[in-house]
């Protein structure tokens, strides 16, 4: 618990030092904050930049805010996934690379706590980032559309922040075990390749770690089917469970690999 | 007009900030993945993404 905490102030100065607890919120906001604004104001930018037929309608001031906030997840989700695994692709192969590992590993520290450490700054940034990111666009729904029950954001923030402690997980798994750029294709490979595939032949299943950003969205309109959403969330939490473990076997494993 | 302004504010000054940040970390930084220039050119050019990538790719990260 104490090797915990120090590797985790040590992890925490790394993401200071390399400004990712100040851009990845700000990104995140922004693709949050950019999509209702954008939506809102689609007529008069239309007006300004091109000559429309007169009387032209696009049908798209009558939206309501829970189509808003729908589409607001769906541009983000696009943006999440990928900006998690490229700035946290290396957390753990870079310290292999750069000497890092060499100076940690000659101390008696457990890879357990090591691994821990990694994965809970890595959590903490991208968690935070997105929790705020959702919020901002909330706030801007509620201010230019009407308002959205605040349970239903709760529940859509509750599952989604599953899901990107899924995405975490993945790719600081993926570099304990792999040098950077096999994790960061590995990563990718599992978070956006299987999710489009999930989208295109995914009807005939209706559990998976990749339906949470669906299930995420319908949380606005209605409600997920209860038992195929709780099912999906313990496989989920089954599958962060056993990558952990993989991955604190693949940092052990990977000793031998460290330059020094 | 105006209220588009103040709509279109916060998103303004976040692009900035993102702007800035990346431009005196840009400065700071001993040696980037690349020519510094192109950076401050992608930085500068292009919005939003310029600083992202800058981020993502151009510190050296090993």
């Amino acid at each position: 618990m104490m090797q915990w905490r120090v590797l985790l102030q040590k992890e925490w100065r790394d993401h200071v030092r390399s400004l990712k607890v100040l851009w990845i919120p700000l990104v995140f906001v922004l693709y949050g904050v950019m999509q209702p604004v954008m939506l809102y104001y689609m007529e008069d930018i239309m007006k300004a930049v091109g000559n429309m037929p007169e009387g032209f309608d696009m049908g798209i001031t009558d939206v309501t805010s829970v189509e808003v906030m729908a589409s607001t997840v769906g541009q983000f989700h696009l943006i999440v996934s990928l900006i998690i695994v490229l700035s946290f692709m290396g957390i753990i192969s870079k310290e292999r690379k750069n000497r890092t590992a060499a100076l940690l590993y000659v101390r008696p520290i457990s890879f357990s706590s090591y691994y821990f450490s990694k994965w809970s700054g890595a959590t903490i940034v991208a968690l935070v980032s997105t929790i705020i990111g959702l919020l901002a666009s909330y706030y801007y729904t509620v201010i230019l559309y009407n308002e959205v029950d605040a349970w239903r954001i709760a529940a859509l923030i509750g599952t989604y922040s599953l899901w990107v402690l899924f995405v975490v997980t993945v790719t600081v798994t993926a570099s304990a075990l792999f040098p950077t750029g096999v994790a960061g294709t590995l990563a990718i490979l599992l978070t956006y390749f299987v999710q489009l595939i999930d989208s295109i032949i995914g009807q005939f299943w209706t559990v998976s770690p990749w339906k949470l950003g669906t299930y995420a969205v319908t949380w606005l309109g209605s409600k997920p089917d209860s038992s195929d959403f709780w099912l999906s969330v313990v496989v989920t939490v089954i599958a962060i469970i056993v990558l952990m473990f993989v991955g604190v076997f693949g940092a052990r494993k990977n000793m031998e690999n460290i330059k020094i | 007009m105006s209220s588009l302004l103040m709509m279109l504010l916060p998103i303004i000054i976040i692009e900035f900030i993102l702007l800035i940040v990346a431009l005196i970390d840009l400065v700071k930084i001993p040696e980037t993945n690349g020519p510094k220039w192109l950076w401050a050119i992608a930085i500068v050019c292009v919005s939003i993404i310029g600083p992202i990538i800058y981020f993502i790719f151009g510190r050296k990260q090993v």
